[in-house]
């Protein structure tokens, strides 16, 4: 039965891709962007392969080597305190954070597709509850919430991930529930449930493909600035538990030396404020390839 | 009348908020391990009121702590100490409430908020409008990409980047501490650096827009001159818009300086916050959010109150002008948009 209903739409399976090529367009020709993607691309690449690539292991500590200044032989951005390698404890840090970042983002994801689609589609009183749930935590502000539960939770990975997603899930909610109102009275919706499509099939088949637009572009802003909150917290002295390397716990660590080592934080912080603006360049293209009101 | 069910209305709602926002914190922070003995006992070196206290002493801290009644009434007693101004002692400092350390912290905090606000108007501003004025030359484009530049990088960032530079490089200013101006001058600028770049682009877009419109339009063909022009019709309409921007702004400065404060050491309210996270100095941390979230919420109320008389159009579509709108609705002129309106305010509303 649910077939019948999908043919028609079948038919309109050459305008999305159009359309889709038509943004990839838009992307392509906006160079910053191009250059983003580049240098994010990079850095993903370098992240996930960081164990082949890092000449040691993060935690390794070369005796009698610490301090080495930048350019040293078999250490290209020279060691800290402890003598670990830097440029390894930077990929792995990066590592760190974009784990935490994607998989922060996923889970609030999942979290405000069910919520959004309920309170947007339902509508009435869970709507109300729901919207209301919204209302107190947008009164909260997230890095103090972020910075509360790690603070009970203790510090590891799993606290900081649960951290970040319940401070994010909810603008990602509200954007998915707008953007399912605006839909649900759109003539092809319509067109949809007068050919007999109710629920699941008229959120997921009709509504959901013309939500996506504002949620990648929301997406491609939430990953860096997870990454973002991720090295805060651990500048902080709230994130991820030692030894395991964050660019914000590399600054927690090297501050104190910041005027005779500046090596120690310098690298870090460079490598993470060029991917910052990589990403945010590639979020512009994005949401100005989609048409997306920054909101 | 509707204004001032309007301003009730409001008020009653951002109670309601923050009693949810005490309710969620306290339910958090009961999860945390340690109570407080077990917390002085590891504290013990720098309290050291616990180490030394006999059994008697101890059962006099924790009734001082009450941490020897149940928690609910932990909770009302807590509140009720919130409500008035008698939130008790903190865990780490024995010997100041958690209110005395917000008066003496939060001013900090404010102060370097206050100054990035200032410091990014007086820069953004007239970036902006030389970035519209002289739109599609280099001075445009150069403000614009410079922005985006600033508005990916969030105040801790630039702050660690504006002392590689200015403390490890040409070793002009101090990279910790807070002794003297000099001091807060680092994370002043390091908190402006994003609002620098969306009141810049902001600016430039309001001004472009204004330029636009029809009034200029007419006064540029009337031969008035440029000035005149941009200082009666033009800046005057796209500087109104500001208010929103900077209400907010500065709210989150306030709350938002947690992370500079803890770089550069200075003793603001955002480092007493994370310094009674990471040693789970419950009362402290219950007053301080409590304080930050009543802050952000006075703020965003008052920003609403302040654009309402500001700007009639906003009064008309939250339903608070009277007579002329009133007797239009009443003709039934424009009933789709009415009804719409009506419905916002209300769903608006609840809650």
């Amino acid at each position: 039965m649910t077939s019948a209903e999908v043919t028609p739409s079948a038919s309109d399976a050459g305008k999305p891709r159009s359309e889709m090529s038509r943004r990839i367009g838009r992307f392509r020709r906006n160079r910053l962007a191009v250059v983003g993607l580049i240098i994010v691309a990079i850095a993903c690449l370098s992240a996930l392969f960081a164990p082949v690539i890092a000449p040691y292991h993060y935690a390794t500590l070369h005796q009698g080597q610490e301090f080495l200044p930048t350019g040293s032989p078999g250490h290209i951005m020279g060691t800290d305190i402890l003598g670990r390698d830097v440029f390894s404890r930077v990929l792995y840090s990066l590592r760190t954070a974009l784990f935490i970042a994607i998989v922060a983002e996923l889970l609030s994801l999942v979290i405000s597709f069910v919520v959004g689609l309920v309170a947007g589609y339902k509508g009435g009183k869970i709507d109300q509850w729901l919207m209301a749930g919204t209302d107190v935590m947008f009164a909260f502000p997230g890095y103090l919430f972020a910075v509360l539960l790690v603070a009970v939770l203790g510090r590891s990975t799993w606290a900081v991930i649960l951290a970040l997603t319940i401070a994010s899930w909810v603008g990602l909610s509200r954007l998915l529930r707008a953007q399912i109102l605006r839909l649900k009275s759109m003539e092809f919706v319509e067109a949809g449930r007068a050919m007999g499509a109710t629920g699941w099939t008229l959120v997921m088949r009709y509504m959901v493909p013309g939500a996506m637009g504002p949620v990648l572009v929301s997406t491609s802003f939430g990953i860096p600035a997870n990454m973002l909150a991720e090295s805060g917290l651990a500048i902080l002295g709230l994130g991820v538990a030692p030894p395991m390397p964050s660019v914000g716990t590399m600054i927690n660590e090297g501050y104190r030396f910041v005027q005779s080592f500046p090596h120690l934080i310098g690298w870090p912080v460079v490598v993470f404020v060029l991917i910052m603006l990589a990403f945010t360049w590639v979020g512009d293209g994005v949401r100005d390839a989609f048409d997306v009101d920054e909101s | 009348m509707k204004v001032v069910t309007f301003v009730v209305r409001r008020v009653l709602r951002v109670i309601l908020c923050l009693w949810v926002v005490s309710l969620l914190t306290w339910t958090l922070l009961q999860f945390a391990p340690g109570d407080f003995a077990s917390i002085q006992a590891v504290g013990g070196g720098t309290v050291g009121l616990a180490q030394e206290a006999s059994a008697e002493q101890r059962a006099g801290l924790q009734a001082r702590y009450g941490d020897d009644i149940p928690v609910w009434q932990q909770y009302t007693q807590f509140m009720a100490g919130v409500l008035t101004g008698d939130m008790g002692p903190t865990y780490r400092y024995p010997h100041l409430t958690v209110e005395q350390i917000i008066a003496r912290a939060f001013p900090v905090s404010a102060g370097l908020a206050i100054g990035a606000v200032v410091l990014s108007v007086v820069i953004a501003v007239p970036l902006g409008i030389l970035a519209a004025v002289r739109r599609r030359t280099i001075w445009d484009t150069g403000t614009m990409f410079v922005a985006t530049l600033g508005h990916g990088l969030p105040n801790y960032l630039a702050g660690l980047v504006l002392v590689l530079i200015f403390s490890a490089g040409l070793g002009w200013l101090p990279p910790f501490g807070w002794r003297g101006p000099e001091n807060a001058i680092l994370p002043i600028v390091a908190l402006a650096v994003s609002p620098i770049a969306i009141l810049a682009r902001y600016v430039r877009n309001s001004v472009l827009e204004n330029l636009r419109e029809e009034y200029v339009v007419a006064a540029k063909a009337k031969g008035g001159k440029f000035r005149t022009i941009m200082g009666r019709h033009v800046l005057r309409n796209s500087m109104m818009p500001l208010v929103t921007v900077l209400g907010p702004m500065f709210a989150g400065l306030a709350t938002g300086t947690i992370f500079v404060e803890s770089i550069f050491g200075v003793p603001g309210l955002g480092r007493y916050f994370t310094e009674a996270a990471v040693q789970r100095d419950m009362p402290l941390l219950m007053g301080s959010t409590l304080f930050f979230a009543a802050l952000l919420m006075v703020m965003n109320l008052a920003v609403d109150l302040i654009y309402a008389a500001l700007d009639p159009r906003v009064r008309a579509s939250l339903n608070l002008t009277r007579t002329a709108e009133e007797a239009l609705k009443k003709d039934g002129a424009q009933p789709a948009a009415s009804t719409s309106t009506e419905r916002t305010s209300q769903s608006g509303g609840t809650l």
